[in-house]
């Protein structure tokens, strides 16, 4: 399968920055589009329209690919090891400047919805930190982590590897809302 | 299931303009995270790590639910027949600006993955704003899409309402590959 897709994607070569730049500009818009149309599409079902709830999600699907192949031309796709500390440095960046400086500004302009959305995301993120981290350690030594399951607050996005708890630590939702993969 | 983020009030039109800001930065940071981390699981399946890639789509998950907190919060999640229209606006933008500026960029810069993975997203954006001008006209006549299958091809995101082509028209890809909703 792979084979196939390769014929269709000239291989990545070197990138000159206004190439890259647009490139950026377009991963972003592409991965806003298909976040914000699983959402639509979302609402389309709670409205009855569940064929448009149908068409929104193959249209993220669609967007995802687009992220994709842009993301494979910037050269952004690595071995599992080195996706692995990509990973882990994204998140150190959210945790240690992005989300707290978006928690003190939401606060100081007095908007409690923000700020309850960026301390989700933040308490969230500190749990990928570390899971990415471990992960790495062992993807280093040649191994795979463990097979356990790994779950996600659907309200929160509180992330938990093995058991669930009774209810998220973080949004107080029950186990209900988690969606286990 | 009630989703405790959707229908909360807008932000305070006062004082409110430099966490709208941030908002709209996490909700591009988390939306590319999220399509970083699908791209990587795939990554990590192929390099025999099933659980890692596991962690990669769990987390994902996680990301698009800060995504969806977002985009509530900053109240970018309208009835259908709104968000179908600010679909389209999204797709209109990319067909008419974005995407032909960068195509230009790269073709003057001769990098030829780039024009082939922004000539992609161009030529499928044209599929989803007509399905999406279309659509709208039924749900604003309270009526659903017909309950036909969705057909997207996983390589350039080519997007067919109906059946699948023999081949991806824009792309060669065998119709075996397309994914259907």
């Amino acid at each position: 399968m792979d084979e196939a897709f390769e014929k269709r994607l000239p291989k990545p070569s070197d990138l000159k920055a206004m190439t890259e730049a647009s490139l950026k500009a377009a991963f972003a818009g592409e991965s806003q589009a298909a976040e914000k149309y699983l959402v639509f599409a979302e609402q389309a079902e709670d409205e009855g329209f569940p064929n448009v709830a149908k068409l929104f999600r193959a249209i993220s699907f669609a967007e995802t690919r687009h992220a994709r192949n842009h993301l494979r031309t910037m050269k952004g796709i690595h071995a599992t090891a080195d996706n692995l500390r990509v990973a882990c440095e994204g998140e150190s960046f959210e945790i240690d400047e992005m989300y707290p400086a978006y928690q003190e500004i939401a606060k100081v302009q007095g908007n409690p919805q923000a700020g309850r959305s960026v301390r989700y995301a933040l308490k969230a993120e500190m749990d990928h930190k570390w899971m990415y981290a471990q992960s790495r350690e062992t993807v280093l030594a040649g191994k795979d982590i463990e097979d356990k399951r790994v779950s996600v607050c659907l309200i929160c996005g509180h992330t938990v590897i093995g058991d669930l708890p009774d209810k998220c630590p973080v949004c107080a939702a029950a186990k209900e809302y988690y969606r286990t993969f | 299931m009630e989703h405790p983020f959707l229908n909360t009030p807008p932000l305070p039109e006062d004082g409110g303009a430099m966490t709208a800001e941030n908002l709209k930065t996490a909700l591009a940071g988390e939306s590319q995270a999220s399509q970083k981390y699908l791209a990587f699981a795939d990554v990590a399946d192929n390099e025999g790590y099933p659980n890692v890639a596991r962690l990669f789509r769990a987390v994902a998950y996680a990301e698009s639910t800060h995504a969806r907190n977002h985009l509530s919060v900053l109240n970018g999640i309208g009835s259908t027949a709104d968000n179908l229209k600010a679909a389209w606006g999204g797709e209109t933008f990319e067909i008419d600006e974005m995407y032909p500026a960068y195509a230009a960029v790269a073709k003057m810069q001769g990098n030829e993955s780039a024009q082939t993975s922004i000539c992609y997203a161009l030529k499928a954006e044209q599929d989803h704003q007509a399905i999406y001008d279309s659509t709208l006209r039924g749900v604003e006549g309270k009526k659903d899409l017909d309950a036909t299958p969705v057909f997207v091809c996983p390589v350039c995101g080519h997007t067919e309402l109906g059946r699948a082509p023999d081949d991806c028209p824009r792309c060669g890809t065998n119709a075996a590959y397309f994914k259907k909703f």
